[in-house]
C-alpha cells in the first residue's frame, strides 16, 4: 500500500481539506465527555481513507477486535492529510484523557513521530504500521509505543517468485515489472525477485521493466516485450497487483491470458478474482483485517497488563508481519471467507505472524 | 473602422527575412530546405524503423504493427484533439483530467464490479459528454473569465482528476460491460476494433482541420489572433468549440484506455499529457500554433509509439528510455521550425 501514497498526498495542500479537517477535530474534542466510559478505554484507529478498499477492510478487522473485547471503537480518517491525521488523534487523546488504545497507519514517514509522542505524553498505548521514521524506536518510548508493524518486501517478492517458478514448470523465461525505479517497495521486491532467480538457475530473467505500479504503463511494456520473446515468455512477474492486471489484459488482447500467469503483490479484488479463473498464479496480501485487529490487540493488552512491553524481545517490538499468498488451492476459501464474508479471528496469539525483526 | 488594406497583407515566411541572417538562408532555407524540413518527421519515423527492423527483424513482422497500432490507439485519438488546441496556440494540459473523467464516468455507469449499473452503450456516450463538458468548460473560462489556457486549463486537469479519483474511491474498478471490453478484444480485419475507433477519429479530425470553417479558423488564429479577428473571426465561439472538440477526442481516448485496461483507476490517464504533447510537437505542430496540423501528429504518434516499441525490442534499459524520450523532444522541436528565424524565444 506505500505505492497509493503519493496519490493520496495529493490533496495534501488543499485548504478545504484542511478547514474540514479542522472542523472534524472540533466536533471530535465537542463531543461530550461521558461519551467515554471512565475505566474502560476507547480503541481508536487512524487510517488514511475509506474509500480505499484496504483500508476499509481494515476498519472492519478493527471493529470486528472491538466487538471481540466489548470496547467502544472510533476510527479516524485522514483523508491523505497529514495535519489532520496528526490532530485528530491528539484531541482524541485529549478527550479520553489518554485512556485509549491507537492502531495507526501514519500518513507519511515523518507523522509518526508526533503521534508516539503524544501518545507517551498523553499516556495512552499505541502501534503503528507501515511507515515511521528508521531512527524512531518503540524501545525509547516504554512502555506506550507498544510496536510497529510493516511487511517484507523482500519476502514478498521472493514468494511470488518461487510460486511463478512453480506454475510454469521450473523452468523457461519471465518477463518481470517493477515499480518506480526510486521506491523502497519496489526496490525490495526485486531484491526479492533476484533472490529467487539465483536459487533457480533453469528460469531466465528475459527483461525487466519499470512499471511505475500502473496498469497503463503495464499493459504497454507487456504489448512490446510479447513482440520482442513471444512465446518464450512463460510467466510475467509483477510488483503489484496493479501492474499485473495491466499485463494480463495485454495477454488477454492476444488471447495468451491463463497460459501465461501472472503473480503480483496486494491482494486486490481484480487479482483474486483473475486467481480463481487461473489467470494469476498467485496474489500476496498483509491481511488488513488482520492488520486492523492486531495493532488494537497489542496495545490493548499492553494497557491492561496482560503482557509488559519493555521485557518483549525486539523482534516484538519491531517486526515485519506475515503475508498470506492467495493461490489457486486456497481461493476459494479466501473468497468465501474474505470476500464474501468476515474472516473469524480472536488475535488471541500476538506474535504468530511475527516473521522476523526489521532490518535497519 | 476602417481598416487599411496595407497592413492585412499576409507576411510570408521568407519576407520576413532580415538581411543579418541572409548569410544562413543559402544553407538553410531554400525553398528544398523548406520542404525537406516538412518532411522531416516523416523521414525520421522512417529512418527509426530502418534501424529498429536491422536491429530486431522482429519488429517488422505483423503481429508487432498490430501491436504498436493498437498501442498508438489511445495516444492517436488524444492527440488529435491536442493538435487543434496547439494549431490555436493555445495548450490544454487538462488531457488527463478529461480522460479519467470519461473513463470513471464509462466505469461508474456501464456494467462494472461497484455497483449495479448496467447502461451499455449509453455509458459511452455518457463518458464523452462528459469530458466534452470539460473542455467546453476550458473554453469559457479562457475566453470569458480571460485566464490564459496553460492556467485554465491546469485548473481544470485537477478539477477533473480530484472528481474522478473521489468517485473512483481510490480503487480500480473493473469494467465488466462485454460489448465495450470487445473494442479492445474484438478484431475486425485482424485489427482491434481501438485501432478502427482511433482510424475513425484521424478521419474526423482530418475533417475538422481541412473541410470545416472551424479548422481554419482555428488555423487563423494560430496563425495571428488580431488579423483573424479582423478578418470577423468570432474568437471566443472558435476557441470554446475548439475546446469542446478537444475534450470530445479526450472523451473517446478516455473509452479506449477504459476499455483496453479492462477497468478504471485514478492514474489511468498518468502520463497521457506528456505524450500528447510530445507527439503533437514531434510531429511539427509549432507550439506557437499556426503550423502543422492532424497529419503531422499521425506521423508524430507513430514516432513515438514506435521508439517506446523499439527501445524494449532492443532491450534499452528502462533508466536510459525516459532520456531518449526527452531527447527525441529537443531534436524533433529543433528540425521541425526553422528556428533561426525566430525573433524571440521565450
Amino acid at each position: 500500500m506505500k505505492d497509493g501514497k503519493t496519490l493520496m498526498n495529493f490533496g495534501e495542500i488543499n485548504r478545504r481539506t484542511l478547514m474540514i479537517g479542522a472542523a472534524t477535530g472540533l466536533a471530535v474534542s465537542a463531543m461530550p465527555k461521558r461519551l467515554f466510559a471512565q475505566g474502560a478505554p476507547t480503541l481508536v484507529t487512524s487510517i488514511r481513507s475509506l474509500s480505499n478498499p484496504y483500508h476499509a477492510v481494515w476498519k472492519t478487522g478493527a471493529e470486528a477486535y472491538a466487538k471481540l473485547v466489548g470496547l467502544e471503537h472510533v476510527t479516524l480518517v485522514s483523508e491523505g492529510n497529514s495535519e489532520k491525521g496528526i490532530a485528530d488523534i491528539k484531541a482524541m487523546l485529549a478527550k479520553t484523557g489518554g485512556n485509549m488504545v491507537l492502531n495507526s497507519d501514519p500518513n507519511d514517514t515523518p507523522d509518526a513521530r508526533p503521534i508516539v509522542e503524544a501518545c507517551k505524553a498523553a499516556g495512552a498505548y499505541v502501534v503503528t504500521q507501515w511507515n515511521k521514521p528508521a531512527d524512531l524506536h518503540p524501545k525509547d518510548f516504554n512502555p506506550n509505543y507498544v510496536s510497529h508493524i510493516e511487511f517484507d518486501g523482500i519476502s514478498s517478492g521472493k514468494q511470488i517468485a518461487e510460486i511463478l517458478f512453480k506454475t510454469i514448470g521450473g523452468s523457461g523465461g519471465i518477463i518481470a515489472l517493477g515499480g518506480q525505479i526510486s521506491n523502497t517497495a519496489a526496490i525490495e521486491r526485486k531484491k526479492g525477485l533476484e533472490a529467487a532467480l539465483a536459487e533457480n538457475s533453469n528460469i531466465k530473467l528475459l527483461d525487466f521493466q519499470v512499471a511505475n505500479w500502473k496498469s497503463t504503463e503495464a499493459f504497454d511494456l507487456t504489448s512490446n516485450l510479447l513482440t520482442r520473446f513471444g512465446d518464450e515468455i512463460k510467466g510475467i512477474w509483477a510488483a503489484n497487483d496493479d501492474m499485473g492486471t495491466g499485463a494480463l489484459e495485454a495477454l488477454r488482447a492476444e488471447g495468451l491470458a491463463g497460459k501465461v500467469p501472472v503473480v503480483g503483490i496486494d491482494g486486490i479484488k481484480a487479482a483474486v478474482d483473475a486467481v480463481r479463473t487461473g489467470e494469476f498464479a498467485c496474489t500476496i496480501t498483509s491481511d488488513p483485517f488482520w492488520q486492523g485487529g492486531i495493532g488494537l490487540a497489542l496495545g490493548y493488552n499492553a494497557l491492561t497488563k496482560k503482557f509488559d512491553p519493555t521485557s518483549e524481545p525486539p523482534e516484538h517490538r519491531e517486526f515485519y508481519g506475515k503475508v498470506v499468498s492467495i493461490t489457486k488451492d486456497n481461493v476459494e476459501e479466501y473468497y468465501k471467507t474474505n470476500v464474501e464474508s468476515q474472516p473469524a479471528l480472536d488475535w488471541s496469539d500476538l506474535w504468530d505472524r511475527v516473521t522476523g525483526q526489521i532490518r535497519t | 473602422m476602417t481598416i487599411n488594406s496595407e497592413t492585412m497583407k499576409p507576411v510570408t515566411n521568407l519576407e520576413r527575412t532580415s538581411a543579418m541572417d541572409a548569410v544562413f538562408a543559402r544553407f538553410f532555407r531554400g525553398e528544398a530546405a523548406r520542404r525537406l524540413r516538412t518532411f522531416a518527421p516523416l523521414i525520421v519515423l522512417v529512418v527509426l524503423c530502418i534501424l529498429i527492423t536491422i536491429a530486431n527483424p522482429n519488429f517488422i513482422e505483423l503481429r508487432n504493427l498490430i501491436r504498436i497500432a493498437n498501442s498508438a490507439a489511445v495516444p492517436l485519438t488524444l492527440a488529435m484533439g491536442m493538435t487543434f488546441i496547439i494549431l490555436m496556440g493555445s495548450i490544454d494540459l487538462s488531457v488527463e483530467g478529461a480522460l479519467s473523467i470519461a473513463a470513471m464516468v464509462l466505469v461508474l455507469l456501464a456494467t462494472n464490479d461497484a455497483n449495479a449499473n448496467d447502461y451499455g452503450w449509453l455509458a459511452v456516450v455518457a463518458a464523452i459528454a462528459a469530458s466534452t463538458a470539460m473542455g467546453v468548460l476550458n473554453g469559457i473560462i479562457q475566453t470569458v473569465l480571460r485566464i490564459p489556457s496553460f492556467m485554465a486549463t491546469l485548473g481544470v486537469w485537477f478539477i477533473g482528476l480530484g472528481i474522478s479519483v473521489f468517485m473512483l474511491g481510490g480503487s480500480a474498478i473493473r469494467l465488466m460491460d462485454n460489448s465495450i471490453r470487445s473494442l479492445a478484444l474484438e478484431r475486425f480485419l485482424g485489427l482491434p476494433l481501438a485501432v478502427w475507433v482511433a482510424a475513425a477519429a484521424f478521419l474526423l479530425a482530418i475533417v475538422i482541420q481541412y473541410h470545416t470553417r472551424l479548422g481554419r479558423h482555428i488555423l487563423a488564429i494560430g496563425g495571428g489572433e488580431d488579423v483573424a479577428e479582423l478578418s470577423g473571426v468570432n474568437l471566443q465561439r472558435v476557441r470554446i468549440t475548439a475546446f469542446g472538440v478537444a475534450g470530445f477526442f479526450f472523451g473517446v481516448a478516455g473509452v479506449l484506455a477504459a476499455a483496453q485496461l479492462g477497468q478504471s483507476n485514478a492514474v489511468i490517464a498518468d502520463g497521457r499529457l506528456f505524450a500528447a504533447v510530445t507527439a503533437v510537437v514531434v510531429g511539427g505542430t509549432a507550439l506557437t500554433g499556426g503550423e502543422g496540423g492532424v497529419l503531422n501528429t499521425l506521423v508524430g504518434v507513430l514516432i513515438v509509439t514506435v521508439l517506446a516499441n523499439g527501445m524494449v525490442l532492443l532491450g534499452i534499459s528502462p533508466y536510459v528510455q525516459q532520456t531518449v524520450q526527452g531527447l527525441m523532444i529537443i531534436a524533433a522541436v529543433a528540425l521541425s521550425l526553422d528556428r533561426l528565424r525566430l525573433k524571440i524565444v521565450k
